[in-house]
């Protein structure tokens, strides 16, 4: 299982890296560039709110604090690239740790509505800064190469994805912070300190967001506060996890990938019907949410699951465990 | 005898007017059962969050073997050696009954492979290791309340703090955890227990503390306290 496992991702990596040298289309390798921005988006949103139960709400303003670092390092202080992208990572985790002292104490909605707060907050802080440029953004040095983008995008999204395969599902650490997701209280009395594991889910899921930031900066160019820090960046992180589904490695991935192709496709052959597109997408996110809540994948997997599971006789039908259930709320 | 393994000291715990926990003082001795009995609301599940540091003391001290830990933290806590179990038990529903029990195991064995081969072990003593790979939301309420005390004890706990764990069992299972619980006991694990059953209650406890209203109306050997007219009016008054 583990050896398929390993085949398929080598496969997929040799797949992507073989891409570029085949082709010179422009237009196609900045589709996927932007995919597996979206997919690295994703991924990190969910590592706070699929595996550690908090709904981030302002997770783009690690996504444009990253950007602006980049951006400010290269054109202010005249770092290079190599250096400012690092750098962009490190602020957005520095950013992270104290922004979540305070929120990561708060449950549930509360949570949601103090870090979406906090992205309006620094958001306007970008539009009135001189550093910044205000409501005009920056503009960085243009660098026309897609497949240096293509590439570097490519290391980045991988090295995440293995970062957090590693920690997720085979450290300690995936299991501690489904422990704090799953009930807080009673995790404490485990010996698992809420405060400190949140906070490290919170730096874990902001470092490569910031990354990815300080990456589009350079890519695309040009960044200012409505673009970068707006709240689309969240959003469509947000709805690309949950439709693939919470608290798995591979349901924002693939999440981000239907999502983004179809914005993509849509806009690039159906640009008349601009208009349809959010109303389509909003759509399919309300009955994907009704009818798959485990998202794409979370349903796919649960349903092979189950069906091996009976085959092995280590579950019953749902019925009967449905009596039982009812049976010990009696006895509580 | 030894020096007492936990000391509670004049403990008062406040919400508001209401004085939950009311001055309370009592000792457990290294490898005692000690029963904590009481009519609802007498203060029971408040003591044990104190004791595990869910709440901090409004007045008085804990002592957990001659250090003073009023006021420290469950995880600080669970650390040093108290495990507790929740009367309305708390598994993670998500996860299945391995993975609740290796997220104890990482208290003493951090690292997933060794944390893993324990709460196996953790497993096998408390009858769920057949069950190992449900999810913990599928278990009957007896299963629930045996993870319970699995989860507890993979921190292998010096003191071990069981709020109810045999209410709401059928006589088999409560005979069954019953027997789990003393053979915890001839391990050297020193329990301080919360139960209504006066049946398991009396029969395993070495000593009893009786509280009634947030005080500690009696102490002592169960068939004394039984006897006892202020805990015999406190029952009678309390719940008839």
């Amino acid at each position: 299982m583990r050896h398929r496992n390993i085949l398929w991702f080598a496969s997929v990596l040799s797949i992507l890296l073989i891409l570029p040298l085949i082709t010179d289309d422009a237009f196609f390798l900045r589709i996927i560039t932007e995919a597996f921005m979206w997919i690295g988006l994703a991924m990190a949103w969910d590592v706070l709110a699929g595996y550690t139960g908090y709904l981030n709400f302002g997770h783009g303003v690690f996504f444009g604090i990253g950007a602006y670092t980049t951006a400010i390092l290269m054109m202010r202080s005249e770092w290079s690239f190599p250096f400012a992208l690092p750098a962009a990572g490190v602020v957005a985790g520095i950013v992270a740790l104290f922004a979540g002292l305070p929120t990561l104490r708060l449950k549930g909605a509360y949570f949601a509505i103090a870090t979406w707060a906090l992205s309006r907050a620094v958001q306007q802080v970008a539009l009135v800064l001189e550093i910044t440029g205000g409501p005009d953004g920056m503009r960085l040095p243009p660098f026309l190469n897609p497949k240096f983008f293509y590439m570097l995008m490519l290391g980045i999204v991988t090295a995440t994805f293995l970062l957090f395969w590693f920690l997720m599902e085979r450290a300690s650490f995936g299991l501690k912070v489904r422990a704090i997701r799953e009930d807080e209280s009673g995790a404490m009395a485990l010996g698992l300190n809420p405060t400190k594991i949140k906070i490290q889910a919170f730096i874990l899921s902001a470092v490569p967001t910031g990354i990815l930031g300080g990456m589009y900066a350079y890519w695309i160019t040009f960044i200012d506060p409505a673009s970068v820090l707006g709240d689309l960046v969240t959003d469509q992180a947000v709805v690309m996890a949950v439709f693939g589904g919470l608290g798995t490695l591979f349901g924002p991935i693939i999440g981000a990938i239907l999502i983004f192709l179809f914005k993509t496709y849509f806009w690039a052959y159906l640009a008349d019907y601009q208009v349809l597109y959010l109303i389509i997408l909003g759509l399919l996110i309300a009955l994907s949410v009704v009818f798959m809540p485990n998202g794409l994948w979370g349903t796919l997997t649960g349903y092979i699951g189950a069906r091996q599971a009976l085959r092995k006789g280590l579950a019953v039908n749902p019925q009967a465990e449905n009596e039982t259930e009812k049976g010990d709320k009696t006895h509580e | 005898m030894s020096d007492p393994i936990l000391r509670i000291d004049s403990v008062t715990k406040a919400f508001g007017g209401l004085h939950a926990v009311d001055d309370v003082s009592f000792e457990i001795y290294p490898g005692e059962i000690i029963g904590l009995i009481g009519p609802n609301g007498a203060g029971k599940t408040t003591m044990f969050n104190i004791v595990s540091g869910y709440y901090a003391p409004t007045h008085g001290r804990i002592f957990f073997k001659g250090e003073n830990i009023s006021g420290k933290p469950p995880y600080k806590l669970a650390e040093r050696g108290i495990g507790r179990t929740f009367q309305v038990v708390k598994p993670f529903p998500g996860l299945t009954v391995l993975e609740n029990v290796i997220i104890a195991s990482f208290c003493r064995y951090p690292q997933r492979e060794k944390a893993t081969a324990h709460a196996w072990k953790i497993l096998e003593l408390s009858g769920l290791a057949d069950r190992a790979n449900v999810s913990a939301s599928s278990l009957t309420l007896a299963g629930r309340k045996r993870l319970e005390i699995g989860k507890a004890l993979a921190l292998e706990p010096e003191l071990l703090l069981l709020d109810e764990v045999v209410a709401g069992l059928n006589p088999t299972e409560a005979d069954q955890t019953i027997e789990l619980i003393l053979k915890l006991r001839d391990q050297g694990i020193t329990i301080l227990i919360v139960e209504h059953i006066m049946r398991v209650i009396m029969s395993i406890s070495d000593r009893v503390v009786v509280l009634n209203f947030g005080r500690k109306i009696a102490a002592g050997k169960p068939e004394q306290v039984a006897k006892d007219p202020q805990v015999v009016q406190a029952y009678l008054g309390g719940e008839a």
